[in-house]
């Protein structure tokens, strides 16, 4: 994946050139490096590349000319401008262009793989999911309940976020397989199907634990101090929000707002509400679910 | 209700379920049936009385006996003193926050006492899950005579006499929109509900939903015989699932009675509802991305015009209106504009319901008339803040959410109006009003927001999408001790790019809680980068605790709380923070009863007695 993906980084100093390929080599990813705009665009002229990563502030072809070459020339290529919050006027000009995203100078080695990998992940949200996954097994009596579903949706228009609902809920997550049947099933494209799976927060694509526990970061939960109880089951459980228990006993899952901002700090665990929560009492209500089975 | 000596009524709102009033009720009836009292006592299911904090609550009618936080425990007590001896018990109701004063009847708790309940008028009177208690109170009256005798011009007439303006939000006068669609010539039209109340911190239309959820499916039906749609939709979000279940029951049974779908009473008019389950994304709030995502397409809003009036849902005209709008509707039609216009101001009339929540002491759900001060709203209906005597006070209000602002204590004598509102810098927004007190670092409450909006950017813009990303890091460097002179005027002008560039209101309103905090709390933001100090401690990298040795009881509270066990000292001495173990958590801030922990810079090694002269 990662060695299919070519990057081009433009900076008049050479150091910082030879650092982002330093970092991004290691990841994987195939780097060049040009010394200004007119090098980049000579660069760029040879051979496609996937993404830019440049200097705003460059002797002779800067970058927002640089920038406005790519789009009209190499619209398909993804820009990423570095900058340490140069004149305003820049950054807005840059922002006008329509950059993917910006790398804050100085940057630390995570820092920057994090937001390549973002940049990537972006630019992949409007292209099919060829996630390549290893077919996971499900049982065939789930299978014939999806497609079950799917046919009962087929002829009504919108039923797409429906059926996703739906499935969702049979098979607890919506891995690639699952989505390429209800595409076939509802003759939507893949891409559209993937598209509207990533974009809302509600589905996911990763198995999710036994016992769901969903952090309430809305405002009134906020006010009362739930980021300390989030801290402390972040800790506690060793993982982080989106993520799953190593014994798959639990998921981390944030939600803006249940609506019972009266009660707050909110946190659901199942279909149970907890109010009040505070960092002392969190692991114990938690611990609690421990021995019970997997939710109904 | 005629048979029964007495209702008794249990709430079951989410926050009263969650707090285990479903298990509460049980036990009331195994405990009358035990004492052969079932055909007396008639105990009903209501929705949200807007109290949540206190619940579960129970009330019982005709007498309107207010009890509180009632557990499975208590209810044969209860049952035996009130029930078979006829003594209402006091230690189960309500008790000023201040003194001990207990008070028994609703009417006269001043969290109660001071709303006007229109939109409301139902709320923990009614079992929303019964049709005919809806109709006992006057329900589908109103659609009955909007669908039999009213044409669509007289609706909107009453409508846009009456002044209501869009509860979602922006405050368009609803009587407007409904007009510009109504003139639309299409085969087909759509009547919407927007039910999505993404709003982080208010809960009024989740309240509306599941205390009435009648009262919007009749809204909408004149909406729908005004301008002429057939078919409708409700987009309800996916966190509140029993209001979908009760909209369900309530469109079930409404249809059944042939109160709605076809041929409604025979009038020849047709209206089909259904219901719509978001998924999760904040900007589906938006109206055209809303439709996107009815169509089940990604939730992206789009340029305007057209406007979804004339071209909304599968390109028809389509009018979208928020739960607590619609819900007006039907009283605006039975009793008329004027009656409507008797409460409120000349440009925002009628009554709002808001979400009071955060440093309040009476945190619920309130409808008041428009033109109430804020003071009113905090101080009488709130019951202020609490910890009063610990020191704690109002500092500011956050109004419309991620889009609003906050509204500092200088500015507590505001009329709560659209247009007074608006002149703060916050919005009316939907009616969420956060309660802040002087414990709350704006710079962090202005960081909350942005992570809000850098994560329910939709991406479309860059400048939604990057600018607000730059300045959440800003944000962030001022509250680690990054800050440099110059970051405030930075702020202000990627705000003004953000608010320019972005297509739609998330990135138009996003800069709003910076800029208003900026506004009003400038000196705050200043000390965070000259002195390097959260005067408040919540930044932790800019504080550190000391204790006043002239003022500590040794009282040993702070000491048993510290999550680091930083603190040492003997009993009823001064107690000691050891710096290089504590972890600036504040916990021994907000522990100790005599106001003895101060607050410093980051890495000060001066004399903490000179922090206090300030
Ligand atoms: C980002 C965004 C989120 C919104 N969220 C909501 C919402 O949750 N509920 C709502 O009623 N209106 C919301 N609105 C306002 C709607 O676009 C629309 O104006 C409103 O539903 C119209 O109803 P009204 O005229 O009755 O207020 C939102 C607007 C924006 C820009
Ligand atoms: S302003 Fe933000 S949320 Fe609105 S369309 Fe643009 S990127 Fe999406
Ligand atoms: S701030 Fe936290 S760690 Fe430090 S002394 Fe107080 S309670 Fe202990
Ligand atoms: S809680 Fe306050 S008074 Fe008690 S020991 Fe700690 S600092 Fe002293
Ligand atoms: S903010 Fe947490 S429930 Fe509303
Ligand atoms: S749910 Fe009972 S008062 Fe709100």
């Amino acid at each position: 994946m990662a060695d299919d993906i070519k990057i081009l980084v433009v900076d008049d100093e050479p150091v910082v050139i030879k650092s982002c390929k330093r970092i991004l080599e290691a990841e994987g990813y195939n780097i060049d490096g040009a010394s200004g705009g007119r090098e980049a665009i000579i660069a760029m002229e040879q051979k496609p590349y996937d993404f830019v990563i440049t200097d705003l502030k460059m002797p002779e072809v800067d970058g927002i000319t640089l920038i406005k070459w790519i789009k009209k020339s190499r619209p398909e290529t993804g820009v990423l401008i570095i900058t340490g919050y140069p004149s305003q006027e820049t950054i807005k000009d840059a922002l006008e262009l329509g950059i993917i995203d910006y790398v804050p100078k100085p940057f630390t080695p995570v820092v920057l793989m994090d937001v390549v990998a973002r940049a990537i992940e972006w630019k992949q949200k409007s292209v099919p999911a060829e996630a390549k996954k290893k077919e996971e097994e499900f049982p065939p009596s789930m299978m014939a309940e999806l497609d079950r579903m799917i046919s009962s949706y087929r002829d009504k228009p919108g039923s797409l976020i429906p059926v996703l609902q739906r499935a969702q809920e049979i098979v607890g997550y919506l891995p690639p397989i699952v989505q390429k049947r209800i595409s076939k099933g509802l003759n939507i494209p893949a891409a559209e199907v993937h598209g509207v799976v990533s974009f809302y927060s509600f589905f996911t694509m990763q198995p999710r634990g036994d016992h769901i526990i969903k952090v309430c970061l809305g405002t009134a939960c906020y006010v009362k101090g739930i980021d300390e109880v989030l801290d402390k089951i972040k800790e506690n459980l060793h993982i982080g929000v989106g993520e799953i228990t190593e014994d798959r006993k639990f998921s981390l899952e944030a939600v803006r707002c249940l609506g019972a901002c009266g009660l707050a700090p909110v946190m659901v665990i199942d279909h149970d509400t907890h109010s009040a929560v505070t960092p002392k009492k969190v692991m114990q209500i938690i611990d609690e679910y421990r021995t019970v089975g997997a939710k109904a | 209700m005629g048979r029964f000596r007495a209702n008794l009524m249990v709430c079951a709102g989410s926050g009263c379920v969650a707090t285990k009033s479903l298990k509460v009720k049980e036990a009331f009836e195994k405990e009358l049936k035990k004492r052969g009292l079932e055909n007396e006592i008639d105990v009903v299911l209501t929705g949200c009385n807007g109290f949540c904090a206190q619940g579960p609550i129970i009330t019982v009618h005709p007498d309107e006996i207010f009890y509180e936080k009632i557990q499975v425990e208590d209810v044969p007590y209860l049952v035996e003193e009130h029930f078979v001896k006829g003594r209402p018990v006091e230690k189960f109701m309500y008790k000023e926050p201040t003194g001990k004063l207990t008070i028994p009847s609703m009417h006269e708790i001043p969290f109660f006492k001071h709303q006007v309940l229109r939109v409301l008028r139902n709320k923990g009177i009614i079992d929303p899950e019964k049709i005919e208690d809806y109709i006992t109170r006057d329900g589908y009256l109103a659609s009955a005579k909007a669908v039999t005798e009213m044409t669509p011009r007289e609706i909107i007439e009453v409508v846009k006499d009456s002044g209501i303006r869009g509860r979602g939000g922006a405050g368009f006068p609803t009587g407007v929109k409904w007009e510009s669609c109504a003139r639309m010539v299409s085969d087909r039209k759509y009547m919407c509900c927007n039910g999505d109340e993404g709003d982080p911190g208010a809960f009024m239309d989740r309240s509306i939903m599941e205390a009435d959820p009648h009262a919007v499916i009749e809204g909408m039906i004149i909406g729908a015989k005004a301008i002429g749609a057939s078919k409708g939709y409700i987009y309800v979000r996916a966190e509140y699932p029993l209001a979908v279940h009760r909209l369900q029951l309530a469109i079930d049974a409404a249809t059944e009675a042939g109160l709605l779908g076809k041929n409604i009473l025979d009038s020849g008019f047709d209206f089909d509802l259904e219901i719509y389950q978001g998924a999760g994304a904040f900007v589906c709030g938006e109206s055209t991305a809303l439709m996107f995502s009815i169509e089940g397409r990604r939730g992206m809003p789009r340029l305007t015009p057209p406007r979804s009036t004339e071209s909304g849902l599968w390109g028809k005209p389509t009018v979208l209106n928020n739960v607590e709008t619609l819900a007006a509707i039907p009283q605006i039609i039975l009793n008329g504009a004027d009656w409507f216009k008797s409460l409120g101001t000349e440009k925002s009339t009628g009554t709002k319901v808001f979400s009071l929540t955060g440093a309040i002491n009476n945190t619920g759900l309130v409808e008041v008339p428009m033109g109430m001060t804020i003071r009113q709203i905090i101080y009488d209906i709130g019951g202020g803040v609490p910890g009063a005597r610990r020191g704690r006070k109002f500092k500011a209000v956050q109004m419309g959410g991620p889009s609003g602002g906050c509204i500092p204590e200088s500015l507590i004598d505001t009329p709560v109006t659209f247009e007074d509102i608006q002149k703060t810098g916050a919005i009316m927004g939907s009616g969420g009003m956060v309660f802040m007190d002087n414990t709350n670092c704006m710079v962090g409450m202005a960081k909350f927001f942005l992570e809000f909006t850098t994560d329910e950017s939709c991406g479309k813009c860059p400048p939604c999408r990057v600018g607000t990303k730059i300045m959440l890091d800003k944000l962030n460097d001022l509250a680690e001790g990054r800050g440099k002179e110059g970051d405030i005027e930075i702020l202000e002008e990627l705000s003004y790019d953000i608010i320019e560039g972005s297509l739609c209101g998330l990135g138009q309103s996003a800069p709003n809680p910076v800029l208003t905090t900026i506004q009003y709390f400038r000196d705050e933001y200043e000390s965070h980068i000259k002195d390097k100090w959260c005067k408040v401690g919540v930044c932790r990298k800019l504080t550190t605790f000391f204790i006043n040795e002239k003022v500590c009881t040794g009282c040993g509270a702070c000491m048993r709380a510290c999550p680091s066990k930083a603190i040492i000292g003997e009993k009823k001495k001064p107690h000691r923070i050891i710096q290089e173990v504590c972890i600036q958590c504040r916990t021994c801030y907000d522990t100790c009863r005599f106001k003895s922990i101060i607050i410093g810079p980051a890495d000060y090694k001066g004399d903490p007695m000179a922090l206090l002269e300030e």
